[in-house]
């Protein structure tokens, strides 16, 4: 049960009543005695709030920055017309408008409410609950009552690099048309015979061919198809990290600009987790090399298996992908760089490239990662990709006082050791991508691309 | 793109607000034991003693600091004691013949209208207007601690008794007062004749309690103290203390000028209020918690260095990290391996820039600077090397 505005009102009305009334002891119960028959009278005979029911339609799956719309449906079976509020309950993050509604369902009818979704970061947003405060005749009482009208939205990750893809996807057909490099190489297949014309390899030229027609004829190759491409999500606690400008505002990010924390010494605003980032890259990848005929899975792993993509087709990839994406959230444990390394080697039996996609940090990866990194090395060509922090590199730059060069000299050791690790990383024949969150995707759709084009896939 | 895999969705909504009968169901044992503990209280008040809060020095007060026990002593040997909380009521018992007054409490009594009873009386602690009804009677600033004393002294109640239970301010009586019990520079029991009786003042009335009746000389000291075979007039503090209330004009006070309305207002403003913080308070719905992700920007550690850094004037290992970042960036460009050796470095750079080596040996490996103005020096030299060999 709830009260009213009018109930507190018609207490206080009492008040004055007392103050004058020539018996006040009786005039006191006589109010209390009025309001308490008012509110019993509401409660009986406003409408019932338990047999209501509910039916949702509306979206399951938006990508992050869209709006969705969740339809809910109020039936009300009963035999009286049920007029009040109704509050459906999201999670703070799912950003649902409105809070409340105003319903007035009568008997035997059903009223539809539009509730609409701005989430503010991905996963699974669920419907907390759906509670009704029914209002009596008088409008003094209410009765009230919560229902479970289970629906869920899943919030995917914008990936917003796709706007990379046509360039990238211009020069992949670039790279298959062109009569490649006419270097046989390790990843190349055969794939056509054509006259030769002058600038042409002279290694290239078939012979017997030419000796079959009056034309010199050279040999030309291709990049091999049906390579595989295995992305590897580090999710342990370096990926929570947040570097770089938020494309979208981000659920528990502090307000920019305005207030009281406005001005030089406020601090930035805490942007995007590095995971984040990686996807962004690894979705730009999955595209490009699903494009190029190359066949994509995906593993994230932190202690434990979070995710695992495998064997989906060329046009449901990318679909796949979001969704085993969406509800991954960077966990704050340390990653298990010899389980992650022992679960690669168990899903990939044949060679293919690991793209790792993770922090290169020299602390994290000498005690994770170098020690294992042979094993994997050995039977497949690994690429490491890492989120740079921009931050960090305008710090290294700051000159002026010698405050600000204790900054820029701390700011240079933690690039110094990023250097150092990327360079004992190449000599493992590691191939390394660092870059800043913007230039991340497009920097290892384009390894990517110099790698198949060298034929090392 | 094409979305085929869905989250879950389920299908019927149901009510999870509890039922008038679920909540009975659920509550009914925790509001049986709580009437059996409302039912418990109730008939352990009815037959329960009726004990307020103690009163000490009370001759109807069974508590451990009343005295109860004394009193029963007194009647037992035949004397009246009579239980009194106002001076007018002690004046009226005066007025029936020869009487000892027992005085425990004085705060709420007039000590003026007090001094005008006659007969013998027992001052018990240090109360307020003791020089009124005790004059010549002079209080030490010392206090002694409560303990077992001895007499010391030729008062044959005092002596019979013996060692007795006394502490208390310490007192020196007027000249040809009897002083027992020393204590510091003065007394703590004094007997002197003043205003036709006998007045006896004593430090602190622990002796006479319930909790120490028992003990050493204590009851036969109160015995003899009190128990001379006159009847008792016992003074205690009054059981309701008179109001506080300032009479105003006409001797009427605010309660008394205020309508009889006002209260049964007030009574019905709070439950305007009850009923207007159940409106505010009741909520539509739960509170939806949400697992949030940590928000911790990535660049704080090295900040954190840096902060360090600064706090500690570490030019030393600042001064390094320029160096090692500047060289780490030039190796490369010079065309040298990385694991080029410090005279190798300065050689190429020399050859490309066609600065003084010593001068660069200085900046790119001479010691650290001993001020924070010489790091900003150095910086500025890696910066302007690094410049030319980038834009030759």
């Amino acid at each position: 049960m709830a009260l009213t505005g009018r109930a507190g009102l018609l207490a206080a009305l009492g008040i004055a009543v007392v103050l004058f009334a020539p018996r006040p002891g009786a005039a006191l119960a006589g109010v209390c005695l009025l309001l308490a028959a008012g509110i019993l009278v509401d409660l009986a005979f406003a409408g019932a709030v338990r047999p209501l029911r509910f039916h949702r339609s509306g979206d399951t799956l938006i990508r992050l920055g869209q709006r969705a719309t969740v339809e809910l449906v109020v039936e009300n079976p009963g035999g009286r017309r049920v007029r009040g509020l109704l509050r459906d309950a999201w999670p703070p993050s799912a950003g649902a408008t409105p809070r409340t509604a105003a319903i007035d369902v009568p008997a035997g009818e059903r009223r539809r409410i539009v509730v609409t979704l701005a989430p503010t970061r991905r996963g699974d947003r669920s419907s907390a609950a759906v509670t009704v405060r029914s209002v009596g005749p008088l409008g003094l009482a209410a009765r009230q009552g919560s229902h479970q009208a289970p629906w869920t939205v899943r919030v995917l990750p914008p990936f917003l690099s796709r706007k990379h893809l046509p360039s990238r996807l211009a020069r992949l057909r670039e790279l298959d048309g062109r009569h490649p490099a006419l270097v046989r190489g390790q990843g190349t297949e055969f794939d056509s015979l054509r006259e030769y014309v002058v600038g042409d390899d002279v290694r290239s030229i078939d012979w017997r061919a030419t000796a079959r027609r009056n034309d010199v004829v050279v040999r030309t190759w291709r990049p091999e198809r049906d390579r595989r491409v295995l992305i590897v999500l580090d999710t342990g606690r370096t990926s929570a990290g947040r570097v770089g400008e938020a494309p979208t505002p981000m659920a528990g990010a502090a307000p920019t600009g305005g207030g009281l924390l406005a001005g030089p010494d406020a601090l930035p605003t805490p942007g995007w987790p590095r995971l984040d980032w990686s996807m962004d890259a690894a979705l730009l990848l999955a595209a490009l090399a699903a494009r190029a005929g190359d066949r994509v899975d995906f593993l994230a792993h932190d202690r434990a298996v979070r995710a695992w993509v495998s064997g989906a087709s060329r046009t449901e990839l990318l679909s796949s992908l979001v969704s085993a994406m969406a509800p991954i959230e960077a966990e704050l444990v340390e990653a298990d760089a010899q389980g992650m390394v022992a679960a690669v080697l168990s899903r990939a039996k044949r060679r293919c490239l690991v793209v790792l996609l993770t922090d290169l940090n020299a602390a994290a990866l000498d005690e994770g990662l170098m020690p294992v990194l042979p094993q994997l090395s050995s039977r497949h060509l690994v690429l490491v990709a890492g989120v740079s922090d921009p931050r960090v590199a305008a710090m290294a730059g700051r000159r002026g006082t010698a405050e600000e060069l204790y900054d820029a000299a701390a700011a240079e050791q933690a690039q110094l050791g990023r250097r150092r690790i990327t360079a004992r990383l190449r000599r493992h024949g590691v191939e390394v991508v660092d870059a800043p969150p913007d230039d991340i995707a497009p920097a290892l759709a384009d390894a990517y691309l110099a790698l198949k084009a060298a034929g090392r896939l | 793109m094409s979305v085929e895999t869905r989250p879950p969705q389920a299908g019927e909504s149901y009510a999870t607000s509890p039922t008038v009968r679920s909540v009975w169901r659920s509550g009914r044992g925790i509001a049986l034991v709580g009437v059996l503990a409302v039912i418990a209280a109730v008939i352990g008040l009815l037959i329960g003693p009726d004990r307020g809060p103690a009163r000490p020095l009370d001759p109807d007060d069974a508590s451990l600091s009343g005295s109860k026990a004394l009193a029963e002593l007194l009647r037992d040997r035949g004397v009246t004691v009579d239980r009194v909380d106002s001076v007018a009521a002690a004046a009226a018992k005066a007025a029936t013949g020869d009487r000892v007054l027992v005085i425990t409490d004085t705060a709420y009594h007039d000590e003026f209208a007090l001094t005008a009873i006659p007969g013998d009386r027992l001052i018990v602690g240090d109360l307020l207007g003791l020089p009124v009804l005790a004059p010549g009677v002079r209080m030490e600033p010392d206090f002694a601690r409560p303990r077992s004393r001895e007499p010391a002294c030729g008062l044959p109640a005092a002596t019979a008794a013996g060692s007795a239970y006394l502490g208390g301010p310490v007192m020196r009586g007027p000249a040809g007062a009897t002083a027992c019990y020393p204590a510091g520079d003065g007394h703590l029991l004094v007997r002197f004749t003043h205003g036709g009786g006998v007045t006896t003042v004593v430090g602190d009335g622990g002796f006479m309690t319930n909790q120490r009746l028992a003990e050493d000389g204590n009851a036969a000291l109160a015995l003899n103290l009190i128990g001379t075979g006159k009847p008792v007039t016992w003074l205690v503090r009054p059981d309701e203390p008179p109001a506080l209330d300032l009479p105003g004009e006409q001797g009427r006070s605010m309660h008394d000028l205020m309508p009889g309305n006002i209260r049964w207002a007030v009574y019905m403003a709070i439950i305007a209020l009850a009923v207007t913080a159940f409106w505010r308070g009741r909520r539509l719905g739960p509170v939806v918690a949400e697992r949030l992700p940590v928000i911790v920007r990535a660049a704080e550690t090295v900040e954190g260095r840096g902060r360090l850094y600064r706090a500690r004037r570490a030019r030393g290992r600042a001064a390094d990290a320029l160096r090692e970042g500047t060289i780490d960036r030039l190796v490369p460009r010079l065309g040298l391996a990385s694991g080029a050796g410090r005279h190798e470095v300065v050689a190429a750079l020399a050859a490309r820039t066609g600065q003084d080596p010593q001068q660069l040996g200085a900046v790119l490996y001479g010691p650290p600077p001993d001020h924070d103005a010489g790091l900003v020096a150095l910086a500025g030299h890696l910066d302007a090397i690094e410049r030319q060999v980038i834009e030759p």
